[in-house]
């Protein structure tokens, strides 16, 4: 008994030193990364007035770039294709707690009109953005906290702060459907293949039915450190080639408590119900997105009596 | 608590130092412990599960005891019969009830008359490991039943044969002529049989974290994709089978390593679960070395009783079917299940019937690094084949099956079926897994001799590597395929 425990003590100690040598493995994912947004936040290098958060509709449908242009406000965009509230509202507390970002004047959080606060099969907290950048405590924390990594064996091992993703040893690259602007937008110009182009005249309902407690609660949250730090909040619905659903702005309110501004499209718009202008049945393409972020220029102008 | 979580690599150092230092100076002790632990391990699943589990242990001692006692064979018939009865209407209340139900109201519909079976079905969940301690409880009573064993008296021993926690779950499938002698007799602590018990633990866990939640990944990607309209060419779903057939047999063999691994560290030796199917020549091999400890049980309990293969041809064939398609429905109440079963029992039988079944007993290409083109061959179409039966086993129902393997087939069959860039990184864990299977197929399992020889700091890299893929690798963790049944 004694002979094994020894030995197990020993190969133990010897598998510890291992797992420090790849402490150089962990450090090298962010020179990786060809988007470098949630690094410049965790480095402090949030500069912008106008900061906009939100999904892939955030993504392409807003050119943070048409701020600068018409406004001459600084502007940039944090939205993640696939990432859901709760990432946005990490996204948002981080730039407020990391030491060297600007607090933003105005937030636009452009939501999704069917899935902000119910469950999404696209939708998520982007954990495999943040695999890249575990050497940060922050982002390890949050992983903790949010129960991808357990506490004492990520403190531990520096093995358990990784996952795959970090031993692809590949220098990433801008595909055709993810280039980001130095303005951190990500407009499309192109359509999707599988895009039937007929316009859905279907009037779909809201309804509280499946809301996620999570969800409702990260918005919240948001919301509040809008208001905590005297941030202006414009919460944004984008088109979709159909109709809005019905109940769906109020119910936003309602979440908003009070705090902040909605801002709906123009549905009269023609262009709105053209196939041409969009990527696929949820989301603009650029020729739409310009048209769509001019809309909400001209809205932030009007609110901000510019 | 599952064998890959954080809490089981904290139960069973714990349960370890106990039994070798606080309770190694009796049997009874050590045994006493290892139930209490046993009944800790079920009741994190669900507590109330423990009432289930404990009902069937005192089902199985009592009516075990009296058929021992009974003075005549009719009273020993009758508790003999309401043994089988009650645990097997536990199984089938839990498992199969609401099957039946849907299928007979989906029959009923079919000739037109409304039959709603919403109305009939239970609303319960399925208590984890109820096919295992059951077919644990069912071989004690049948083994006394026919005199091959005495009645256990002791309680405490007893409940330990059927809730021992390294196979409660998922088996290996134990027999009381194998388990109860050991539980007797006193356990002296071995260094070489507790390092290869950990050398086992070690595998099984690369096999199940590493290989089979990495091929999980795909494979789910691909039995999804094709139902919800995404257009994969027929070589990815080709892949997606692929995957699913590693997935299921390292997540599989790799808990049953875990689990006579974790039962080694306490002098008991389990049943061997698996003998490297996937290097099987032919189908009656496979079977020979898959799921030892259920086919044995079949064989044993259900095919011998039967008949066999003793009589006619129409009795082989008959008798093959039952075999085969009561395994398929051990898995779950769903045809896809009783498909696979009866798809298994088609490539069983004309090897049966021309008496090849028995052919290839030993293990392939022994005392050699190479098998011969038709070793090669016999391993290549068994493999396929095996895959084929997987879809059925993998699919929602038979329309996702049907649908799946139409798409497989199309025009697009050998299509570039662009992986993922991770999933290659799976599929070089799956051949890297394969390759030491080969190498240490001649063993109990693959690690068994596999680097012995090295110089010592080597083969701790060597191990030290398993580990650091196991650590990577390990996502949030998933349940073993098997605990479903």
């Amino acid at each position: 008994m004694k002979k094994f425990l020894i030995r197990l003590a020993i190969f133990t100690v010897f598998f510890f030193l291992v797992d420090k040598l790849f402490i150089f493995v962990r450090n090298a994912g962010p020179a990786l990364e060809v988007d470098r947004r949630l690094e410049m936040i965790l480095e402090g290098q949030i500069n912008a007035d106008v900061l906009v958060f939100g999904s892939s509709r955030g993504a392409r449908s807003v050119i943070a770039q048409r701020f600068i242009d018409s406004l001459g406000v600084s502007a940039y965009s944090l939205a993640y294709p696939g990432s859901d509230v709760t990432f946005h509202e990490y996204l948002l507390r981080q730039t407020l707690e990391v030491k060297g970002n600007k607090k933003p004047k105005t937030v636009i959080l452009v939501v999704d009109d069917s899935d902000e606060l119910k469950p999404s099969k696209s939708l998520k907290f982007r954990f495999d953005r943040m695999y890249p950048l575990v050497k940060y405590k922050s982002v390890r924390d949050e992983m903790v906290k949010r129960k991808e990594k357990k506490p004492i064996i990520t403190e531990l091992l520096v093995l358990h702060q990784m996952n795959k993703s970090n031993f692809l040893f590949k220098q990433r690259k801008f595909t055709k459907n993810d280039s980001i602007m130095p303005c951190g937008s990500m407009p499309i110009s192109h359509q999707k293949k599988t895009f039937d182009k007929k316009y859905n005249t279907e009037i779909y309902n809201y309804t509280r039915e499946d809301e996620l407690i999570q969800k409702i609660k990260a918005f919240r949250t948001f919301k509040d450190h809008c208001k905590d730090n005297n941030i202006q909040l414009i919460v944004a619905i984008p088109p979709n080639f159909r109709k809005v659903t019905v109940g769906f702005v109020p119910r936003l309110k309602q979440v908003m408590e009070g705090y902040g501004t909605v801002f709906m499209y123009d549905e009269s718009r023609p262009e709105y119900s053209n196939s041409d202008f969009f990527f696929d049945n949820t989301h603009l393409q650029k020729v739409g997105s310009e048209i769509y972020t001019m809309e909400l220029v001209h809205y932030y102008r009007e609110l901000n009596k510019l | 608590m599952i064998f890959n979580s954080l809490e089981f690599a904290l139960f069973l150092p714990l349960i370890f130092v106990l039994y070798w230092f606080i309770a190694k100076k009796s049997t009874a002790y050590q045994n006493i412990l290892l139930l209490a632990a046993s009944l800790y391990f079920y009741g994190c699943w669900n507590w109330k599960f423990l009432f289930l589990l404990s009902f069937s242990t005192f089902l199985g001692y009592f009516t075990g005891l009296q058929i021992e006692k009974a003075g005549t064979r009719s009273v020993k018939r009758f508790w003999f019969w309401l043994s089988i009865i009650l645990n097997v209407g536990f199984l089938g209340l839990f498992k199969y009830y609401n099957f039946f139900v849907d299928s007979f109201a989906s029959l009923m519909n079919g000739f037109g008359l409304n039959v709603d079976p919403d109305s009939w079905t239970l609303n319960v969940i399925l208590p984890v490991g109820i096919s295992f301690y059951t077919f644990h409880v069912l071989s004690y009573v049948i083994d006394i039943y026919y005199d091959r064993i005495k009645s256990e008296k002791n309680i405490v021993d007893f409940g330990l044969f059927v809730a021992y926690f390294p196979l409660l779950v998922a088996g290996p499938i134990e027999r009381a002529t194998h388990l109860l002698p050991q539980l007797k007799k006193e356990r002296v602590f071995d260094y070489s049989k507790s390092v290869d018990a950990l050398r086992q633990i070690l595998w099984g866990l690369f096999k199940k974290v590493v290989v089979a939640d990495g091929c999980a990944e795909w494979a789910n990607m691909y039995f999804n994709g094709s139902f919800e309209g995404e257009v994969f060419p027929g070589s990815a779903l080709f892949m997606g089978a692929i995957f699913f057939t590693f997935q299921i047999y390292c997540d599989f063999s790799g808990y049953s390593d875990i689990a006579l691994g974790t039962s080694r560290l306490f002098g008991i030796e389990l049943l061997r679960n698996f003998a490297f199917p996937y290097f099987s020549r032919d189908i009656a091999e496979f079977w020979r070395r898959w799921h030892i400890s259920l086919t044995t049980w079949f064989r044993d309990y259900l095919y011998i009783p039967l008949g066999g293969s003793k009589g006619g041809t129409s009795m082989k064939i008959r008798n093959t079917f039952i075999i085969f398609l009561v395994s398929g429905f051990w898995h779950g109440a769903n045809w896809t299940f009783i498909v696979w079963g009866a798809l298994n029992a088609f490539y069983f039988l004309p090897l049966m019937l021309l008496n090849l079944n028995r052919n290839n007993l030993e293990i392939v290409a022994q005392g050699r690094i190479f098998p011969s083109f038709r070793e090669m061959f016999g391993m290549v179409s068994t493999f396929l084949m095996a895959v084929f039966g997987w879809i059925f086993f993998r699919a929602n129902d038979m329309n996702h099956a049907i649908n799946y393997i139409k798409g497989m087939f199309s025009g697009s069959l050998f299509k570039a079926p662009h992986l993922p860039e991770l999933a290659s990184l799976t599929l070089f864990f799956v051949a890297f897994c394969m390759i030491v299977e080969w190498f240490g197929r001649e063993n109990k399992y693959a690690l068994e001799s596999f680097g012995l020889k090295w110089f010592t700091p080597l083969r701790w890299l060597f191990y030290a590597f398993l580990v650091v893929c196991i650590i990577v690798l390990s996502g949030k963790e998933q349940e073993f395929i098997y605990f479903q049944f």
